[in-house]
Parts: C-alpha cells; structure tokens; sequence
C-alpha cells in the first residue's frame, strides 16, 4: 500500500500551475497597478521633485485642473490630441483602405511593392522623425524645394501653427498607412470570390461591388483598425517630442506630451499626476464606448 | 447565318472590350502602385543618399538627388563624435534583455493560463488583460520615481525592468497554446514530461510561427523604444540609440550650422539591424500584425 | 465571471497589437485603487520621513564640519584614491579642450581620477540632476549648472553650501568679477562658484557694415533706422537680408531689450510680472513691427537654433542676437570679419551673465565632495580659465585678468572683447526665481506665437500675464 502523500498530486500540480503565473502577477502588481494608486496619492499632494518635502493639499490640483488656470492647459491637449487622432485615423483607414484597393494584385512586382509599403512600419519613429524634420526643413528641405519649382512660397512647416501637426501626421502617417494596407488586404483575400462572381452576373459596377461587398464585409476589420488606432494614436508622444516638443505655441501639445513636461521638464509631480489620471479617465472612456459600439454592430466568427 | 455572324462577332467584341478595360484596370493600378511606392520610398531614399553628401552639398539651392561624390566619413564621424557604439551596445543589451524576460514570463504565463489548471485562474487571467489597458504613459511617474529611489537611473536594470513581462506577450501565446488540444498535454504528462518539457518540446515547437512572430515584434518594440529610455536613461553612458539620434542635432550643435549629413547617418545606422530582419523574416513581420488582427 | 472574461478578450484583442501599452477599461482596476491608495500613502510618508531625518543628519554634519573646520581641516582633505564624475553640457566642439583640461587634472596630482561625462545642453543637465537629487543617487560629484537654475537648487537642498570649503581652503574667490560671484550666491551663500561665462552680444558682419556705413545702435530708439539700413528685399518683397535675427527660443537674448526700458520681468512683490503694463506692449509691438516689415527674423522652432547661424553664416542676416561663448564658432565659420556689439539699450544698458556655474550636489558622501572640491578650485583656476577664454568666447573670470596688463594682452589678442570689459560692472546675475523656468517657457511661446502669426497683441499679452502669474504665485 502507498503512503498518502502530504499533499495531493492534484492539489500539488495546481500550486506549479499558479507558480508559472506568479512571476507575471507579481510584476503587474508592482508595475501596474500600484503605481495607479500612487498617482492618486500623488494628485493630491504639492509634490515638487526638487523639493525634499511635501504635504497633502486636499484637491487644489484637481481644482486647478478642472476648474482653474490648468483647465486652459487640459482643453488644449484634449483638442490638439483629439485632432490628431481624428487625422491618424483618416490617414490609416481611408489610406489603409484605398492602398488595399491599389495593391490588391498578386504578382512578384506587387509583392515586392507592398513590402516597400509596409517597411516604414518598422523604421525606428526617431530616425524617421529626423528625416522629416530634414525633408520639411523651411531652408534646404526638398519638399518646399519642389513648391519653389512649381511656384510656391516656402512653407515653415514645423515652426507654424497652421501646419506643424500636418507635419506630425504626415510622418506618423507615413508609418501607418501600410500597415492599414497590410490589415485592409489580408481581410480581402479572405472575401468568398463567389459573392464577387454573383454580384458580377447581376451586371454590378466596380462602384456597386465595393459599397456592397467589400466594405460591408470589412466592417470587422475596419472596426479593429478603428478601436486600436484610435487608442494609440490618443498616446501619441514620439513624434512630437522630437519633430515639435509641442510647439508652435501649444499647438501640438497632445495629451502625453503635457504630462510628460510636467513631470519631467518641470518637476511637478503634483500637476502631471493628476493630468495622468484625467488622461487615464478618458482613455477609460474612450474604450468603453468603443466596446459598446463592437459589441452591438460587429460580429467576429472566431 | 448573317445574323449568328454577328452575334458571333458581338461577343468577340465584347471579348476585347472586357480585356481592354481590364488591360486599363490593370495599367491604372501599376502606375497608382508605383507611384505610392516611390512617394513611401522616397524619405528612406533621401536618409540614405542625404548621408552620403557633404555639408556644402545639402545646402545647395538646389537640391541632388544622388551624392556628387561620396561621403563615407559622415558614418565615422556618428560613432567616433556621436558616440553610437556606446548607444548601439546599450540597445542591444536592453532589447535582449527584455526580449529574454518577456519570453520565459509570457512562455510560462501562458503555459499557466492554458494547460495549467488552479483557483482563481480566470481571476488572474483578468488581472492580466485589465494590465493590458493601463498604458506606460500614465503610470510612468510612479515608476520612475521607484526606479530612481533604488538606485536604477541610468543602469540597464533600470531600462529593462519594466518591461519585464509583456500582458501582450502573454495572452497572445495564451490564445494560441489554448488551440492546441489538450491530448498532447496529456500524452506527454504520461511520458513522464514536466512542465519546463511540455513547453520546450511540445508547445513552442507547435506554436513556432506565433512565437517567432510575436517575439518579432517585441523585439522591434524593444529596439525603437523611446519614451521610457529617455526618462530613465538621462546619461550618456546608458543612452540608447533612438534617444542618442534624436539628440544628435544638440551634440553636434557646436558645428553651428545644419549638419543633416550626419543626423542621416545616424538615422540609417539606428535602423539598419531592424530593416534587415524585416527583409530576412519578411514572411513573418508582414502577416505579423495582420495575423493577430485576424484572430 | 465568464462574460467579464470575454468582454475583456475581446478588449484586450483590440488593444493587443499596440505592443502592450494600450489604455482601455478594467472594472476592477478602478475598485482597488482607494484602498491601495490608502496603504501606499502610508508607505510614502514612511519612506519620505526617513529620507527627510538622513537629509537632516546630513546636513547638520555639515553645519558642524563648518563650525569645526578651522581646527580640523583634514576634513576637507583628500586622503584616499577616488574617482569622480564631471557633468558637464559642452558639445563635441569642445570635447578637446574638456579631454585636455580632464587630462591635465588628473595628471597633476594622484588621487583624484575625473571621468568628464557630456549631459546634453543645460536642461537636459537641469533634468537628469534634479532626477538624480531627488533619488539620492547616481549624483555627478560635480556638475555645471546653468545660473537661473540655481534659486531652485537652493530651494530644494541640491548644492553644498561651499562657504566652509572656501573658508578652509582659503581660496581667493574675491579675485572673481563681482557680478559672476554674486550671479553664484543665493540669499546670502555661496551654493557655486563661476566656471563658463558669457553674456549678450550682437554679431554683426563687420565688412558690410563699414560698406553701408552703420553701427549697431545703442538704444533701442534708434533700431528703426538701423534696421532700414541694413535690411535688403529681394524684388518680389520678401527678405534677401535681415537686419537682424532674434532668437526665440531662449529668452536670454531678448530679455534685456526689456529690462533695460525700466521694465521688471519679476516684480519685488515675487508673485508677478509686469510684462503686461503699457511699457511691455509697447516694446513687444515695436518688435513685432520690426518682423512685420521684414527687418527682423525670429528664429524659433526646432532648428532655430541652426537655422540662424546659417543665415549669418551665408550673409543673410546683417546681425544675430548671440551668445559671446561662441565667438570663435562663428569666427571660424564666416568669411567675413565677426563685429560684436553690445545690445541696443533703454534707460540702462545693462547685460546679464549667461553661461555655467559650478555646484557640488551635497548628497554625495564627504570624501566625494572633498574631491570635488579640489577639481572645482581646479577648473575656476585662472589657468584652466584663460585656456576657455583663450579657445573659445568664454569671459575671463578674474580680476587679476580683467583688470591688468594681462586683460589687455588678451585684449590684443580678441579685440572685440573690448567692450565687454569696459562694461563689466554693468554685466548683472540673472533673476533668481524658483518659478523662473516655467515662466519663461510661457514668455517663449507667447512671443514666438504674437512674432509669427497674425494676432491681437494685447490679448495675447493678457493671456500670458494671467499664466506666468499663477506659476511664479505657484512655485
């Protein structure tokens, strides 16, 4: 007869089960969750970096933000990041879109084109963004040498308010537009060509064909590139810490941007952490919207 | 007779009118193609023949499009003044080292999310995903200020511990181990195989294109990574390349006037690791995003 | 639980290929985070309590070592083998010089081993010094400062009080010029001493100054016809050569065009400005004027900087606001003679010293700072000192320089520093204000918006009062 171990094989493969989560746990607890809770601790402090001391100041910060001389600063960044995410997002699903049309045949040539296309992706966004910043310098960039050609005035595309986030949105942009290709085009091959051939004994035009098959049937995908890009162009940071630091004026002062300056630039943790959270709330927003939107109109057959 | 001729004669003609409309289709597409290819082209093109150039060169009123003689000593001048060889030593560690500890975490994690079978896995597996919407760039005060109260500003520690384990990672080899029937698991739990076997000789080599793929793009993430660096990494001694270029302008300010010749040098150099994987994985970075789009 | 899950799949599928930072909602995230907050506040106030009682004791140490130190004054000695870290902010042009005077330290004595590391410009040196202060670690041992940063530094603890290393040491700090020694004093002590310094000036090119016959005007009054003068349009209207360029992305180069018209960027009362009275609108309308008719550009934006010297360089702009350090830069660039004039005054025709102090950040352990000390004595030393000047725009710090046969030796040498040292004793400290860099970003981005796009002035103006006041009543 065996001996009963101490403790049951079941019970014992369970706790290696929960061993091989635990670092994971552990590190978003301490990575991800705990500073969530700091931030709110720190919103509600006049925490200065240089400082060696602080105190608790109740709600002055979220008054100030809300309902004071930072709600100026808040308004700012919702509406510069709201018209870049409203730009990206123009530039990748439209873009994306009209690329897969475009690239949509299968040959050698066009292979090779797509992965041109789609490479940018893979640039590093800081070279990419040096590039720009020399490719729409306002003296010796090529692009306003091209305007003089054809009787242009030189633009200062990254120093004036009227086009700096243009500049921020073609380089991002740039980036982008293949991999909405990539996406747009994958999800077309997987279109049933019979609803193509039904549609074309039926005499439907090229038009009538893609407003009514090929769109309709993108709606999953076109929703995902909606969802995602739409989160990450909301935390846009790199293109313009480097192409701008959030000049002309402000005008290109996303949200991540502000935060960021706040806490690094000036040392005030106070201000910066409670900018984080009303971003971290509207992301929260943002998101749950979102999903309501997916949840009613979309269905994906997994 | 005449009229079955022309009948005849009718379809043909609609023949050829149907392949000419085609032939036009087909034409309009190649020149739409190629001339989206050469636009998206064409800044990669101006980095690389910009750095070659001199400095008289990039500021002629009019601009070449190819260097007039060449320029090499523009790449010497990025590693020997810029400093690069330090930056790049400084990415590769970093990104390896996150790459490693994001594997093995996410590997196991999985694992645990997958075959394994405890209390409150789904709890967890919640805990995971709900991580998987709290961006960096909101807790990153906290973080940062942890990280420098122990001591870790400008150390590698500090680049990579917060990267240690990606939720990514994790629930997407999750997904994926979760497709793999049980059977194998269980066929290998009799052979006698534990669970370091059963990942290394069972599941990874069954998942090794999603592997390969999202390893890929961590390790891209990884190597263009730019906001956490440049607050942990203040110093020259633990910069890393995407900051180092982008500071490149100040370094060299001193020379007083434009130098783009040598920032271009810099750009190629930074990326070059990663355009050469994408043309050696091709296969995998291009269905890498679509992929997991599709699941 | 089951649909939480997959909702929260489906979420986490959208939000997975952002390469796992994504923002999105978690029902959970938001329960946790009062009770957390709770414990993390408690944890915090431990932990600051604690650094605040070792910061205490550390500096009580200090205060003691004060008192003691003229009996004792190995305390300040080096006695063991030590390496220390220099942070400095000089680019690549310098990096010989740097690597010389490095060199010639370490080689002069046996002890100390200074390893010089480049930060980036003065506020990438500003943020990763106030980083590493904060943290208590990974402190340079010595590091430059840019001069309005020093208020702050003081406020917060950052530098070591130098008066009882200098008491110790007996080092001659009188011989510095009065300005720079006071522009490295807050409240009373002396936090740094004067390591790189420069001021103001206006480049101008030389040779097409004789041609047309001008001078850089000394008040601002008669900057018109200056301007006219020297200002040439291509047939079309637009600008073949500016008067004169502005920087706009550092307000050192046009703050004086306001306070020398009687104007206080920081009133006595430390909570405001008077960047809004008449006087203020007046002047920035004069400028903008200025940029309407295309006489003067102003250079602000991401390559500014760059784009300025270039103009200059390729004779397209008659003259640069500037700073003197880079006088031998455009010298060596320019194929025309380099003229450096002083800035157009008002009532007063006062400047301000610009340029690097040098500070010992005071959490570094004794022995650090002892070392540190020797090297700073070493680097403000008149031979260390007159290499820079020799080599680059620098200012000669010393009395015994400026003042003597060997001031107008170098005088021989570079000529235009003539009026320079003439004027020394009207080279004033900049404002001390701990909310002096958020305000002035403020100032640049207001100036910058009202010299390039087309706005109403006084608006604008009232706008950028209201915001630099809550940030000076706020720091």
């Amino acid at each position: 007869m065996e001996k009963k171990p101490l403790i049951k094989p079941r019970t014992m493969s369970a706790v290696k089960d929960f061993v091989c989560v635990v670092p994971a746990l552990i590190f978003l607890v301490v990575f991800t969750y705990y500073p969530i809770c700091k931030l709110v601790q720190i919103s509600f402090t006049d925490w200065n970096l240089i400082n060696e001391t602080w105190k608790y100041v109740g709600l002055k910060n979220w008054i100030w933000l809300f309902n004071g001389s930072g709600t100026k600063y808040l308004l700012n960044s919702l509406k510069v990041t709201a018209i870049y995410t409203v730009g990206e997002l123009s530039i990748t699903l439209i873009g994306g879109m009209a690329l897969a049309l475009i690239f949509n045949r299968f040959n050698r040539a066009f292979s090779i084109m797509r992965a041109v296309v789609f490479v940018p992706k893979y640039v590093a966004m800081s070279s990419a963004a040096v590039v720009f910043l020399w490719i729409l310098d306002k003296e010796h960039g090529i692009v306003n040498y091209l305007f003089s050609l054809v009787g242009l005035p030189a633009v200062d595309w990254i120093g004036s308010r009227g086009t700096a986030m243009i500049s921020v949105l073609l380089l991002t942009g740039w980036r982008a537009v293949g991999y909405g290709m990539m996406i747009y085009l994958s999800a077309m091959i997987s279109i049933s060509s019979d609803y193509y051939e039904a549609a074309a004994l039926d005499g439907a035009s090229a038009a009538q064909r893609f407003f009514k098959i090929t769109l309709p049937m993108l709606s999953p995908t076109t929703l995902f590139l909606f969802v995602t890009t739409f989160l990450s162009s909301m935390k846009v940071f790199q293109s313009v810490d480097i192409l701008t630091g959030g000049g002309p004026y402000r005008s290109t002062e996303v949200f991540v941007y502000k935060i960021y300056s706040y806490a690094m630039v000036d040392f005030r943790m106070d201000r910066a952490s409670v900018m984080a959270i009303a971003f971290f709330i509207l992301l929260l927003v943002v998101t749950a919207s979102t999903f309501k939107v997916s949840n009613k109109n979309v269905h994906y057959d997994s | 007779m005449a009229k079955a001729k022309t009948a005849r004669e009718a379809r043909l003609e609609r023949d050829r009118n149907a392949r000419r409309k085609k032939k036009i289709v087909m034409i309009v597409q190649y020149v739409l193609a190629v001339t989206v290819t050469v636009i998206i082209l064409f800044p990669l093109y101006w980095m690389i023949s910009s750095s070659f150039k001199s400095q008289e060169e990039i500021l002629l009123p009019i601009p070449t499009l190819w260097p007039k003689e060449f320029h090499p000593e523009n790449y010497i001048s990025v590693f020997r003044r810029g400093n690069f060889a330090k930056y790049y030593y400084n990415t590769i560690v970093m990104t390896v080292g996150i790459l490693v500890s994001q594997i093995v975490t996410g590997i196991f994690g999985a694992y645990g999310f997958s075959k394994g079978a405890f209390k409150g896995q789904n709890a967890c597996f919640i805990f995971v995903l709900g991580a998987l919407m709290i961006p960096s760039q909101v807790t990153f005060i906290p973080i940062y200020i942890m990280c420098a109260n122990w001591g870790l500003s400008d150390t590698f520690l500090g680049l990579i511990l917060p990267s240690l384990v990606s939720p990514y990672y994790i629930f997407m080899l999750r997904q994926t181990f979760k497709a793999i029937d049980d059977s194998y698991v269980d066929a290998a739990k009799v052979d006698g195989l534990g669970r370091v076997g059963i990942i290394t000789k069972i599941l990874a080599p069954m998942c090794r294109s999603t592997l390969f793929t999202v390893t890929l793009v961590t390790f891209t993430n990884g190597w263009n990574s730019y906001f956490w660096p440049k607050i942990i990494a203040k110093n020259e001694k633990r910069r890393v390349l995407t900051i180092g270029l982008a500071m490149l302008k100040n370094t060299f300010a001193g020379q007083g006037t434009m130098n783009n010749h040598e920032i271009m040098a810099g750009a190629v150099v930074a990326i070059l690791p990663v355009v050469i994987l994408f043309f050696i994985f091709q296969k995998y970075m291009l269905t890498g995003y679509s992929k997991a789009a599709m699941k | 639980m089951k649909k939480t899950l997959a909702i929260l799949l489906t979420g986490a599928m959208a939000v997975s290929l952002l390469g796992g930072c994504s923002g999105g909602g978690s029902t959970g995230g938001g329960k946790t985070t009062t009770a957390a907050a709770t414990t993390a506040a408690a944890t915090t106030a431990a932990a600051t309590t604690a650094a605040a009682t070792t910061a205490a004791a550390a500096s009580s140490d200090t205060t003691a070592a004060a008192t003691e130190a003229p009996a004792a004054s190995s305390q300040y000695a080096v006695t063991e083998p030590i390496t220390i870290q220099w942070w400095h902010a000089l680019e690549d042009q310098y990096s010989q010089t740097v690597a010389d005077v490095v060199d010639e330290f370490n080689k002069s004595q046996d002890l100390i081993t200074v390893e010089a590391v480049y930060i980036g410009n003065y506020s990438a040196v500003n943020e990763a010094l106030v980083a590493a202060h904060a943290a208590g670690t990974g402190l340079p041992a010595i590091t430059v400062a840019n001069g309005p940063n020093l208020a702050t530094y003081a406020e917060g603890g950052l530098p070591e009080n130098l008066e009882p290393y200098i008491a110790d040491s007996g080092y001659d700090v009188d011989d510095f010029a009065k300005g720079m020694i006071d522009a490295c004093t807050y409240q009373g002590t002396r936090f740094a001493l004067p390591f790189l310094i420069s001021t103001q000036t206006v480049y101008y090119n030389k040779d097409l100054a004789k041609e047309l016959n001008v001078t850089v005007p000394e008040k601002f009054e008669d900057m018109d016809a200056f301007l006219e003068a020297t200002t040439e349009f291509n047939a079309d209207g637009t600008t073949k050569r500016y008067g004169a360029i502005i920087p706009g992305w550092d307000n050192n180069y046009f703050e004086t065009l306001f306070q020398n018209q009687g104007l206080k960027l920081v009133n006595d009362d430390q909570i405001s400005t008077d960047l809004g009275s008449e006087k203020g609108i007046e002047i920035v309308k004069k400028i903008k004027e200025w940029c309407e008719k295309g006489y003067i550009y102003w250079a602000s934006g991401t390559n500014a900087s760059s784009i300025m010297r270039q103009h200059f360089i390729d004779k397209e702009a008659f003259s640069v606001f500037h700073t003197t350090s880079l006088y031998d830069t455009y010298v060596d660039r320019c194929d025309f003679e380099v003229g450096m004039a002083w800035l157009p005054g008002g009532d007063t025709k006062n400047q301000e010293i610009g340029g690097s102090l040098l500070i010992i950040p005071s959490k570094n352990d004794q022995a650090t700072k002892n070392a540190a000390w020797q090297f700073l004595m070493f680097l403000c030393g008149k031979d260390v000192n007159m290499k820079w000047a020799d080599e680059t725009g620098y200012l000669p710090t010393r009395n015994s320089v400026l003042k003597t046969d060997e001031g107008v030796k170098f005088l021989e040498r570079k000529p235009e520093f003539e009026n320079i040292f003439k004027n020394l004793d009207i080279i004033y400290p900049k404002i001390q204000h701990p909310g002096w860099s958020q305000m002035t970003s403020i100032w640049k981005s207001y100036m910058s918006e009202i010299m390039i796009e087309d706005v109403d002035i006084e608006s604008k103006i009232e706008d950028m009062v209201e915001e630099i006041n809550e940030v000076l009543e706020d720091s």
